[in-house]
């Protein structure tokens, strides 16, 4: 039998604590163990970036990410994208630009683009294309989307948002 | 031009803010207490008898509460394609439809479903899968259905003596094509296939059944149609159950795509949690996805076409045989609707149509955005470009001159053609993408490594399937105290934006701003019927209920008013009064008014117990026949060294009759030609013909189209209101993919002189096809 060990994690900021086994992985402990669903568990391989959360502001995709490998660090996931209920410039664009349908990419998209708009606060259409180029969406098309993190890097150039 | 407030504005959609929030519960984000985790033993023979299954190591594991195999399933066969429960009785028959069991007695395919266990958690479900002894003696298995039609071949379902599902003529064969066309100019024939394109919904299938003993059922499950699974489980599945004891719950779906008109995992989680007497949750992998049930049923064309010196046509002849894997699923209604569509686009005198539905030892078709049309207008959009070649005619031309005219036939034959604005698209789509600047006539040779082309493909699609399925649909209006309305709907949204389109449409005929408006949806104990969501039905069905119920509701709140003015001395009928921001005003003095949230309130808040909740139905069977159009046009550009084929610009003109909310059509038709790039170029469902294994089993193995290899796609929307849609609305869910195989394949015979007649069209089979042209 595996080892099971009390593991801490921050995650959107709050300290959290979960029992995890060694085997365990980091989306299904952020789902089933603390209720986190907003981070979709669609291929189970890394194919598809539905399960995207930032790890010290870097994306990772949580599917083929060991629990135990994270212990410690900071976990951004999209519950945490609000601030204080104020929408995320990316979350209002999303809505307001149709970037949405079915909206299981949705939470994985927004953090690979929060996660790119830190580095290119001033970037091209192709260049959104390209960054978001690891996140499947099967309803949209993907223009509404590229049109919604364009408008969302808009306003968050507007308002200086971006480091 | 009727100015409304909320028709034809771009209104988020009331389920935007909790999909970007990560708030929003979907099926598999459910838990119940006590909840069990359930899983699906697949077989992995192609075809075998089983001979021995032991379950006892499984059912000894600690923390496993049930292991099923067929022999704890009801005996009485179904299908998994609900469909069948909406369709007349004589468009079904014979006793190929009814060919499944909740879990096999045999293997007719590697991943068919023979046991089921549930357990703890997921972890433990897995592991006892894993303890199941199965003892399979192999039968010789088939996997190419020309194969598995021949006398011989190893007979896949016992009580059938060949693999036959089921043959039949088009309803509405006409004339006599044979005839037609020793009579014509200029004839072609063409054959192809089109592919088993997978959905790839991104929320697997799950289903969470809820069955005590003593109790109702309580299913939830992503599912397009619950009021007919819930129909065809007391129907067919579990006799036991008559439909009152069947709650059916569809939370948002990830995804639909037409692949859950059906069951899916349900009835497994069903049979789970009544053995158990506890809540059971069935879950799916994305290989038991892929490799499991459920794909574009993969149709073999045949097709003769004829027309006059002048460019009319005089005949069409069509066979399909119908590749439906091991079940028959959706296999026969996608055939019957790609003949409807097809054979019925454009006018034509003698029409000739059949099909034969084969059984293989492969994964199960199932019902796909396009439904048959799309795999369909593949063969017949090019055979359309090959007759024009022939009659020396552009291609534009050609259909301009083809197409129906309003008070025609429409598609679906017996009935009239009523709405129709396909020359305006085809005229829009060929000036956008510069047809007369960049089509040089056929037989023009380019140059180059580089070459460039365009091409272009029509087609018609139902709005709503009156005539051949049972389409009622109702909603119900609940005015709240505080004037906001509640509007209950049947189905879930499964991302194309139909609950926002609802409320809109609710807005604007109850005279009451959106945000008045909540939507109530997807559960069957408090919707009315309704058969799901396809068909492009949902905004021309629906919508026209909401609207009858806006005006029920109306009414009701003029009669409240009459006696609101009537106290204040003012004498007024039902003729002098409108509802308009929210307000019951006379229409001769607007600013003389009474709030609607007044009159609400007041009916229930009524001591004197005169007034009531204020609560209406509405239905709506459309009898019209309305369906959508477009046209398409796209410019490619082949790469003949390497066979590479890039979309340069794609331009689809529709017949949108109106945009309810013009974001949201944008967004239905973006998505549709994306996934009709997939199906046109990448993705390819591969079994192995040796192993009858499916090896494009991932998102790696089978490859959709990604963010970054999109063309810029230009959606045109013609809106010419059509009278039998809500607003003048027409449905917009599938036509985006439709027309973009053929056009891509035009565009490909015009850039480089070459027809492909499979799909995908990839750069191997373009590069083979030019070495052949140059021999």
């Amino acid at each position: 039998m595996m080892s099971k060990e009390i593991a801490t994690f921050s995650i959107n900021g709050a300290p959290y604590e979960a029992i995890v086994e060694p085997q365990m992985l980091l989306v299904d402990v952020l789902r089933d163990n603390l209720g986190m669903t907003g981070t979709k568990r669609v291929c189970g391989a890394g194919d598809c970036g539905a399960c995207t959360v930032l790890i010290d502001g870097k994306p990772i995709e949580a599917c083929i990410t060991l629990a135990v490998a994270v212990k410690g660090k900071s976990i951004e996931t999209v519950e945490g994208m609000a601030d204080n209920g104020n929408l995320h410039p990316l979350q209002q664009a999303f809505m307001d630009y149709g970037g949405t349908q079915c909206g299981y990419c949705t939470p994985g998209i927004l953090m690979t683009a929060q996660a790119y708009l830190e580095e290119n606060e001033n970037p091209t259409r192709r260049e959104v294309a390209e960054a978001l180029s690891g996140n499947l969406c099967r309803c949209t098309g993907y223009v509404k989307i590229i049109d919604s993190v364009m408008a969302a890097a808009e306003e968050m150039r507007s308002k200086g948002a971006v480091k | 031009m009727t100015e409304f407030t909320t028709i034809g504005k771009n209104k988020t959609k009331p389920d935007a803010l909790s999909k970007v929030t990560g708030s929003c519960i979907y099926t598999e984000d459910t838990v119940l207490p006590g909840m069990l985790e359930g899983r699906i033993l697949r077989s992995t023979r192609p075809h075998a008898e089983i001979v021995r299954i032991d379950t006892t190591k499984a059912r000894a594991l600690p923390g496993v509460f049930a292991v099923l195999t067929h022999d704890d399933c009801p005996k009485d066969k179904w299908t998994r394609s609900s469909m069948a429960e909406a369709l007349p009785a004589a468009a079904f028959e014979g006793e190929a439809v009814l060919d499944q069991y909740i879990l096999s007695e045999k293997s007719r395919y590697i991943g068919d479903w023979i046991g089921a266990v549930a357990a703890t958690d997921v972890y433990t479900a897995e592991k006892a899968l894993e303890l199941i002894e199965v003892e399979y003696k192999d039968l010789p298995f088939v996997v190419n259905p020309y194969e598995a039609r021949k006398p011989g071949a190893p007979v896949i379902h016992e009580d059938k003596t060949q693999n036959i599902a089921q043959a039949m003529d088009h309803e509405f064969n006409c004339g006599d094509v044979e005839k037609a066309f020793s009579e014509s100019d200029y004839v072609v024939e063409f054959a192809g296939k089109s592919s088993r394109q997978k959905h790839c919904q991104l929320e697997p299938d799950v289903a969470i059944a809820d069955w005590q003993k003593g109790g109702r059922l309580t299913m939830i499950s992503t599912t397009q149609g619950p009021h007919l699974c819930k129909k065809a489980f007391a129907r067919r599945v579990f006799l036991e159950l008559k439909e009152g004891d069947i709650r059916w719950i569809t939370p948002y779906l990830g995804g639909g795509f037409g692949g859950r008109l059906a069951f899916n995992v349900e009835p497994v989680a069903a049979l789970l949690s009544k053995v158990t007497s506890k809540p059971v949750r069935v879950t799916t992998t994305r290989e038991e996805d892929f490799a499991g049930w459920g794909a574009r049923t993969e149709q073999y064309q045949t097709m003769k076409l004829g027309a006059t010196k002048d460019g009319a046509l005089t005949g069409i002849e069509m066979h399909i045989m119908s590749d439906s894997g091991a079940y028959y699923s959706h296999s026969g209604t996608t055939a019957l609707v790609n003949m409807q569509h097809t054979l019925g686009l454009f006018r034509c005198p003698n029409i000739h149509g059949d099909m034969e539905i084969i059984y293989t030892n492969t994964p199960t078709s199932s019902g796909f955005r396009g439904y048959g049309n799309a795999e369909g207008a593949f063969i017949l959009q090019q055979g359309m470009d090959m007759l024009a070649e022939k009659a020396g005619m552009d291609p534009v031309e050609f259909r301009l001159r083809n197409v129906k005219e309003v008070g025609e036939p429409s598609f679906f034959i017996p009935k009239a053609l009523e709405h129709c604005a396909l020359k305006e698209c085809i005229e829009e789509g060929a000036k956008e993408i510069g047809w007369e600047e960049k089509w040089k006539g056929w037989g023009d040779k380019k140059t180059g490594r580089l070459r460039r082309g365009v091409g272009m493909s029509v087609m018609n699609h139902a709005s709503g399937a009156g005539g051949f399925l049972l389409e009622h649909s109702n909603a119900i209006l609940k005015m709240n105290e505080d004037g906001s309305a509640n509007l209950t709907v049947a189905p879930s949204d499964m991302g194309q934006g139909i609950n926002g389109a609802l409320c809109q449409i609710a807005a604007e005929a109850l005279g009451v701003s959106f945000e008045e408006i909540h939507i109530v949806y997807g559960d069957t104990d408090t919707s009315l019927f309704d058969i799901g969501s396809h068909a492009c039905r949902s905004i021309t069905v629906i919508g026209n209920a909401v609207i009858d119920a806006a005006n029920k509701m109306k009414k009701r709140l003029y009669e409240c008013a009459i006696k609101k003015f009537e106290a204040q001395g003012i004498t007024v009928k039902e003729d002098d009064l409108n509802v308009l921001n929210g307000a019951v005003v006379i229409k001769s003095d607007t600013d003389n008014k009474i709030s609607v949230a007044e009159i609400s309130h007041d009916e229930i808040y009524n001591y004197s117990a005169e007034g009531g909740h204020l609560v209406v139905t509405g239905s709506y069977l459309p009898q019209a026949h309305s369906p959508n159009f477009q046209a398409a046009f796209c410019e490619v550009e082949v790469d003949v060294d390497t066979g590479v084929l890039k979309v340069v610009r794609y331009v689809a003109a529709h017949d949108i009759g109106k945009a309810i909310n013009p974001q949201s059509v944008e967004g239905q038709l973006e998505g549709g030609v994306v996934q009709g790039l997939g199906f046109a170029l990448t993705e390819d469902f591969v079994v192995d013909e040796k192993t009858g294994r499916v090896l494009s089993d991932s998102f790696a193995t089978y490859k959709l189209p990604g963010c970054s290899e999109i063309p810029e796609i230009k959606s045109i929307l013609i809106e010419d209101p059509t009278p039998f849609g809500p607003f003048g609305a027409k449905g917009v869910g599938e036509p985006g993919l439709v027309n973009v195989a053929p056009a891509i394949a035009n565009a490909l015979y015009d850039a480089v002189g070459i027809r492909i007649n499979t799909l995908p069209i990839t750069p191997e089979k373009i590069l083979s096809a030019l070495n052949t042209l140059a021999r």
